[in-house]
């Protein structure tokens, strides 16, 4: 724990918020809207259960590691603001009305229908199947280009895939917020709509709807769900274990490329490997390892809520990631994670232009559709 | 806001001060969360200059000043004794200023940690020698000298940290800047040498407890990495505690160069596989100490000589070794390979939820740690009765005993001795008497360590004022204590209420 810039007091760490829960649970002090500003700061990415007493060896187990999950603490310490009137903040009350609201469904306030465009490009997507892709929110509205690389590698590969137009957002952005009254409704909602579709694999994109869907929805729902959950990366790894995605046979010069780890996906899922295989399968590519890597890697800053309540304080984190990639060597900096892509490329606009040249921000699905 | 708020203001920005009422509670305890007290304010300077500015108003204020560093000690040392005083956050000022390769000394600001000063030196093929304290992955190098501190590796060969001291620039209460050592002399460019210049004025500061001045910047000795290392894990035959002293001491006798040097007792070993932390010992029939050591050397035929010294040493004390893989029961691998340093010193301490450490960390000769654990299981039983109250509360008696007893230069070892137990908020209530029966039974504790003979090094709030309370001290020692923390600071701005100043 170095302390950095402005935000270095113990409060923007672990170890100062537990001082603080401790107080509140003692009685000492109040919860409030004040507090509610800092506990929001937080992106839970899970480092701090990371490094809390934590050996790096499975030989040995040091105490803490064995029963406490910092991020859960933390959603339980949001939950109970926003019960105490304390929270949502301004901006996350947006997101959650968003989200319930009919004619929208998703955290960005677009239209409902506006999710569903993309899937007009590719009429052989089917509205029933084995194989449902949940399309989530982000990359349908943000990154319709990445779907499209996908769909590139899918036809390749000779995947069908089918989709619901029913989806709504996964609910991911109400659990980090902790304002969870309409969660039940949007878990029963969405896994109805995928059991009726014949659904025995759902896969998405995000890695944040991948934890949601395949974490949080059999903790919510306190049993298993009726298909299983895979992300995209396990797809992906599969089609090139079995030689379905044809690379173009000539290779340039080879590429140095870093992969950045999605909190949601490493340290909340711990997939860690998959993309690695993947990177390191796609022809012309050298992987180089950033100095924090998987369970030890730093966030882009974007998850729980700091991007949108919190914008400045994400562009920072995604900043020093971003210059941690460059000083690997990479021209390439990949991960797997929509949410992450966004933040670390508003980063990216941001930084030195004299930097700029030396990097790019690149999805890994786009990095294989590129190799096509 | 505070006219003193607004002044201390000018000095830092005002993103690096605060009374907001959560920071001042996430500065309010150390480790252990028995101690507390809230401070006024949090300031947290980047300079030198600016901690000077911080005295001086205080000063001029009247308002006590808690230097903190990593805020890691265990007897709340960098919290303010009372609901008072300022807090001042050392933790900015973290950078590498020099490293002199060629001389091998390296300047840093007191705040880094000690954790990321040698990260910084691995790449050079150096290190602390001594890697501060057992928390070096956060405590920082002005609150390791600040405290002699041991525990974090290395500390047979090397010792304390404070040996590795070459000079420091200190603030001192009233917001002088001064410098020790080859540094007192103003034409000196690059600090060298501790001691000369009249007298080791550097001392004064080392081991303080934050009594004397706060420590802006330090240099200190930097050793190369010896290319070759051995380390060897031993399971113990009966009466462990004894053996393990006797092995020490055959090692110190024999004069071998031995990096480190770790015991842990039988209760440790038990407890700890019974709770799932050591999964490489779960196939121990017999749940008996272990012991560990690690050697450093040049080259291999040395390696191999000392390490043909020391095995004869072990086994002929019947020790059983372990096999070289980490897997196999080698935790002195994890230690010295995978900077397990930092990590092991503490390993109870988390046992269960809301388990905390009630204990003291001090060193002793090598032959009198069998004698003080023997007398602490005694002490255990003499206290049945208040331990009692808390297991009828959590379902759980508090452990007394030692963290792993680490063989330090001068013969000695450190103990991290006492008991855990459990903090008064437990299963959603406040149980205000577990707080009473811990500071109770804590008093009562350290008091027959001191009547041991025992030399606390790490003091903070609770450990600096006992040794006062209870006549621990040489009364003429603690008198010159006193007559200087009165000249260098009349008010009693630093640290105010440490060992009852």
């Amino acid at each position: 724990m170095e302390a950095k810039g402005d935000e270095g007091f113990e409060i923007y760490f672990s170890r100062g918020r537990m001082n603080v829960l401790k107080s509140i649970l003692e009685g000492q002090i109040p919860l409030s809207k004040e507090l509610a500003e800092w506990v929001y700061q937080c992106s839970e990415c899970g480092n701090c259960t990371e490094v809390c007493h934590m050996s790096q060896n499975p030989n040995i187990v040091l105490p803490t590691c064995n029963w406490i999950d910092h991020v859960k603490v933390w959603e339980a310490l949001r939950k109970d603001l926003v019960e105490a009137g304390f929270a949502p903040l301004d901006r996350h009350s947006n997101l959650i009305e968003y989200m319930d609201n009919d004619k929208i469904k998703n955290p960005y306030g677009e239209e409902r229908n506006k999710k569903l465009e993309w899937i007009e490009e590719f009429p052989e997507i089917k509205d029933r199947g084995e194989f449902m892709f949940f399309g989530g929110c982000t990359m349908p509205l943000r990154q319709v280009d990445t779907l499209r690389s996908m769909m590139k590698i899918l036809k390749v590969a000779g995947k069908e895939i089918a989709m619901t137009k029913e989806e709504w957002c996964c609910g991911s952005i109400a659990l980090r917020i902790g304002d969870e009254k309409s969660l039940i409704d949007i878990v029963k909602h969405n896994i109805t709509e995928f059991e009726k579709k014949g659904t025995k694999t759902l896969f998405t994109a995000c890695a944040g709807c991948y934890r949601t869907w395949k974490k949080d929805y059999p903790e919510l729902l306190g049993e298993e769900l009726p298909f299983e959950v895979k992300h995209i990366t396990e797809i992906l790894v599969d089609l090139l274990n079995n030689n379905q995605i044809p690379f173009k046979e000539k290779e340039q010069e080879e590429v140095k490329v870093t992969y950045h780890d999605p909190c949601h996906l490493g340290r909340h899922m711990d997939l860690y490997d998959i993309p690695r295989e993947i990177i390191s399968k796609i022809p012309g590519i050298n992987l180089i390892e950033m100095k924090r890597t998987k369970n030890n890697a730093w966030c882009c800053g974007a998850g729980g809520g700091v991007k949108s309540q919190f914008p400045d304080l994400a562009l920072k984190i995604s900043e020093e990631r971003i210059k941690e990639a460059i000083e690997t060597g990479a021209q390439i900096l990949t991960t797997s994670c929509p949410f992450c892509i966004g933040n670390l490329g508003d980063a990216y606009e941001e930084i030195d232009a004299s930097i700029k040249d030396k990097i790019k921000v690149v999805d890994i699905i786009d990095l294989i559709a590129s190799k096509l | 806001m505070s006219k003193l708020y607004q002044k201390l203001e000018r000095i830092v920005s005002e993103k690096r001060i605060s009374n907001n009422l959560y920071i001042r509670h996430a500065y309010s305890r150390n480790v252990s969360s028995n101690l507390q007290g809230v401070p006024d304010l949090v300031i947290r300077p980047k300079s030198t200059e600016e901690i000077s500015e911080v005295l001086k108003i205080a000063n001029e204020e009247n308002i006590p000043v808690i230097p903190r560093g990593g805020g890691d000690c265990e007897f709340g040392g960098s919290k303010p004794i009372g609901d008072t005083g300022i807090v001042l956050d050392t933790k900015s000022m973290n950078s590498i200023l020099n490293l002199d390769e060629e001389n091998l000394i390296v300047t840093v600001e007191a705040g880094i940690s000690w954790g990321k000063l040698n990260e910084y030196l691995c790449h050079y093929g150096l290190y602390t020698g001594c890697l501060g304290p057992g928390s070096g992955m956060t405590s920082s190098i002005g609150g390791g000298i600040s405290h002699h501190s041991v525990g974090g590796g290395g500390c047979a060969k090397y010792g304390a940290c404070t040996n590795q001291l070459v000079s420091l620039e200190v603030v001192l209460p009233t917001g002088e800047i001064i410098e020790t050592g080859s540094q007192a002399n103003r034409y000196s460019k690059i600090p060298f040498n501790r001691f000369g210049n009249g007298p080791d004025l550097a001392g004064l500061f080392c081991g303080d407890n934050g009594l004397y001045g706060i420590k802006a910047k330090v240099s200190l000795q930097v050793f190369p990495k010896p290319e070759f290392a051995n380390y060897k894990t031993f399971l113990m035959p009966r009466k462990s505690l004894e053996i393990s002293a006797q092995i020490m001491n055959e090692i110190r006798q024999k004069g071998i160069d031995i990096y480190d040097a770790m015991y842990f007792m039988d209760l440790v070993v038990s407890l700890g596989i019974q709770y799932g932390l050591f999964p490489m010992w779960e196939h121990l029939k017999r749940k008996r100490g272990i012991i560990f050591y690690t050697i450093e050397a040049n080259s291999e035929v040395e390696l191999d000589e000392k390490t043909k010294q020391l095995d004869n040493i072990f086994l002929n004390k019947k020790a059983e070794e372990f096999g070289s893989e980490i897997s196999e029961g080698n935790i002195a691998k994890w230690h010295y390979e995978e900077q397990g340093h930092w990590l092991i010193a503490h390993n109870l301490w988390g046992l269960v939820p809301g388990f905390d450490p009630v204990d003291a960390e001090c060193k002793v000769p090598i032959n009198a740690y069998p004698k003080i654990m023997r007398d602490l299981d005694q002490w255990d039983l003499e206290h049945s009765e208040d331990m009692q109250k808390i297991l009828e509360i959590t379902g759980m008696r508090p452990v007394t005993g030692s963290g792993p007893i680490i063989m330090v230069k001068d013969n000695n070892v450190e103990l991290t001795c006492g008991f855990s137990s459990f903090t008064s908020y437990y299963n959603g209530e406040k149980h205000t008497i577990i707080d009473e029966i811990n500071i109770k039974l804590w008093k009562s504790l350290l008091e027959r360590l001191v009547k041991h003979g025992a030399m606390f090094y790490m003091q903070g709030d609770i450990l600096s004022r006992l040794m006062v309370d209870i006549g621990g001290y040489q009364k003429e020692f603690y008198e010159l204590m006193k007559a200087i923390k009165n000249v260098i600071d009349p008010n009693h701005i630093l640290s105010r209420g440490k060992y009852n100043f």
